[in-house]
């Protein structure tokens, strides 16, 4: 850090140099008296060194909730989302996903998990116009090998889904290219990959999405019970990492998590999920329930009377997709079903 | 002129030699004058000079202020600190549940701490209290601003359009039904735009731009001077991961709640803070318990958790210097953070949302 460049008194600066302390988080880490005593300065000098350099790190960052209502930065824009592909799915996100955040996708296997995060992969490439990010997409598997056959499939059908978007422009986008597939089965390999990789693509601005399926099982394996607070660790640091990576580069990071049954009603009360009925709650318990903006759950509907109205019309079983929690979006759910061409809601 | 060395705001190493060398007061110091003081205890001119100009500077100030009638120690009765609390108000939560556990809203020039679970509803409360501390006095509020300090980026500005609009429809529901001249005048400049306007958003990524925004908050509030609120929503957050010393990070967040505390004092405002929760696994079973340790738990004076019992939400007063501990369950519907409403009412929920639950805490007040 090159003091000399700071609005601050000669004999300050001389100071901080003596004393050996080379970044504004040094600074920031000690606290009043103890810079007096290491930089032998009074009060007064200390207050407006420790202004000076919070002034440096936060410039002017303050914004009216008008301004970001009214866009007037569109850094910060909150309008924008990520469409997932589906006018009744969008209208249930208001929109579609976040940009900035972590979401959560749960469910039980064969809910329809990939299948969405696969859908989000090609959705974030149509121009902002429909939806997209004109952006390309990271796949992050964990467990199983990528299901390329799918994607390929849903591929040839985005003609048929989206119906909203002129054909040409589907013709155009190469869908294939711009999904970048990356494959760790254990912690380290995640992380390196969370850490370096990622971070490379997206300074590049090759993608503006991260898919991760899934999160848990990576945890799954490896810890005991014992290793509890290891293990807490771990989804703390994965977690801001996401988050920090998710912020700087307003890129939505989509986890896809397994499920677990609720041991008793009150473990699955803290997690928040208020499902009495089907008494599963998402794995990773609070920790990770922390690190999120707002989690999804998805189900394979249970009850046939109550879907059979709806799925007399449509081919494949009808599954549910909920909102557990989002801080702007109410509790609430919608049906949707996959078919050939790809997840889509009913109304 | 009788004050003592020690208590002069010099760097330390200084103030230590000044009293090695024998000087008592600020007195003695003045008539030794520069030349003196630098021979007598080894220092250049210069910061002699420089010492002479704090330590007048400091006598000065001082005696400006105990001409004032207000000294460095300000003095007052309990009398006269519950007269001044009491005179002070609330911002009302609009679940009248919660007003009452609270004994009347949250308190400004006070600490609040909201802890719990994810999804259960702290960024929803607030949110709300950023909308509800500005409604205008004669509708019972404190009309004042609020600061959002963001860490977490769940501040999401429609969702505190929802709040606002409803906030303002409440209080013109209030206005047709009492017609009152000061109540119309107000609501003139009480729209959506103006309370939007008047939340200023900071959004902070790591705890040290937390920090920093922190130092830089007094003066914030100094320009702003009508801030009645701060809001730090997830004080957790940026404290729970890279962290290897442990011992560093209390050290910060104490001192972060001491800069909160002269904050809340100096400017009037109310403080509210939100917590995550973690599992503390006892001998028999596990418990939720408020994130960031024991220590951090002295930082608020008021301190509520929020949790769910099956699909309902429950906040429970957890620490106040005034009310008792208890439980009351709350809704957030469309309109924001509301009480449950009984089930008799909820055929003509219109009526209910007409009667102006507020009311009769205006008048108390005035």
């Amino acid at each position: 850090m090159d003091w000399d460049q700071f609005d601050l008194n000669p004999k300050v600066i001389a100071a901080l140099k003596k004393a050996d302390i080379k970044s504004i988080k040094e600074i920031l880490n000690l606290s009043g008296a103890d810079l007096q005593r290491l930089m032998k300065l009074s009060s007064a000098d200390i207050q407006c060194l420790l202004k000076t350099v919070s002034h440096t790190l936060r410039r002017n960052s303050m914004l009216t909730a008008l301004q970001l209502y009214q866009d007037a930065d569109h850094l910060t824009s909150q309008h924008q989302k990520l469409s997932l592909g589906c006018s009744v799915l969008d209208n249930l996100l208001k929109g579609g996903i976040p940009l900035v955040g972590i979401t959560e996708l749960a469910g039980e296997s064969s809910a329809g998990k990939t299948q969405i995060g696969l859908q989000l992969c090609l959705c974030v490439q149509y121009p902002y116009k429909y939806g997209g990010l004109e952006s390309g997409a990271v796949y992050i598997c964990t467990e199983d090998v990528f299901p390329s056959k799918r994607l390929q499939q849903l591929i040839d059908q985005q003609h048929k889904l989206r119906a909203d978007v002129p054909a040409e422009i589907i013709q155009k986008t190469k869908f294939g290219n711009s999904i970048f597939v990356e494959h760790a089965a254990d912690l380290d390999t995640f992380h390196n990959c969370i850490t370096r990789r990622i971070s490379l693509l997206l300074t590049r601005g090759m993608v503006r999405l991260v898919v991760i399926d899934s999160i848990a099982a990576l945890f799954r394996c490896e810890f005991g019970v014992s290793d509890s607070v290891m293990k807490a660790r771990y989804l703390q640091t994965f977690g801001a990492q996401l988050h920090s990576l998710s912020t700087r580069f307003r890129t939505p990071i989509m986890c896809i998590n397994q499920v677990t049954d609720a041991v008793s009603e009150s473990e699955a009360a803290q997690c928040s999920c208020s499902v009495v009925d089907n008494r599963v709650s998402p794995a990773l318990g609070i920790t990770w329930a922390n690190q999120l903006l707002m989690r999804l759950m998805v189900s394979r509907t249970s009850q046939p009377e109550q879907a059979s109205g709806v799925a007399s019309h449509h081919t494949g079983s009808v599954r549910t997709l909920r909102v557990v929690f989002a801080p702007h979006l109410p509790p609430s759910s919608c049906y949707y079903t996959v078919k050939l061409e790809g997840v889509k809601g009913i109304k | 002129m009788q004050r003592e060395v020690g208590s002069l705001p010099l760097a330390p190493a200084l103030r230590a030699r000044l009293v090695a060398a024998g000087f008592q007061t600020a007195q003695e110091l003045l008539e030794t004058g520069p030349c003196g003081l630098s021979k007598e205890i080894g220092i250049s001119k210069e910061e002699a000079l420089e010492a002479l100009q704090v330590v007048r500077q400091a006598c000065h100030g001082e005696a400006a202020r105990t001409a004032g009638a207000s000294g460095a120690t300000r003095k007052c009765t309990a009398l006269e600190l519950l007269e001044e609390e009491q005179a002070q108000g609330f911002i009302i939560t609009f679940c009248s549940a919660l007003d009452n556990i609270l004994g009347g809203g949250v308190q400004l020039t006070k600490i609040t701490e909201i802890c719990g679970a994810p999804g259960v509803g702290k960024t929803q409360l607030c949110m709300q209290l950023a909308v509800d501390v500005q409604i205008p006095e004669c509708f019972g509020g404190v009309a004042g601003e609020a600061v959002f300090i963001d860490t977490e980026g769940s501040f999401m500005v429609d969702r505190v359009v929802d709040i606002a609009t409803a906030c303002v429809q409440h209080c013109q529901l209030i206005a047709e039904a009492h017609q009152e001249e000061d109540h119309l005048k107000a609501l003139e400049t009480f729209s959506l735009e103006s309370i939007l306007s008047h939340i200023y958003y900071f959004r902070c990524r790591d705890y040290i731009e937390l920090l920093a925004q922190v130092y830089l908050l007094p003066d914030f509030l100094s320009e702003h001077s009508k801030v009645r609120l701060v809001v730090v929503d997830g004080i957790a957050f940026p404290f729970r991961h890279d962290f290897e010393d442990l011992s560093l990070r209390t050290r910060l967040l104490n001192g972060l709640a001491q800069q909160l505390i002269i904050i809340a004092n100096d400017h009037k405002s109310a403080v509210v803070l939100t917590n995550q929760m973690t599992t503390r696994i006892g001998q028999s079973q596990s418990t939720l318990v408020p994130a960031l340790g024991e220590s951090w738990g002295h930082a608020a004076t008021v301190r509520l958790i929020f949790h769910w019992d099956n699909s309902q939400r429950l906040a429970t007063l957890y620490k106040s210097p005034s009310q008792k501990e208890s439980t009351i369950p709350y809704h957030i519907t469309s309109h924001g953070f509301r009480d449950v409403q009984p089930p008799a009412v909820t055929q003509n929920a219109e009526d209910t949302e007409m009667n102006p639950r507020k009311r009769p805490r205006r008048e108390e007040e005035t």
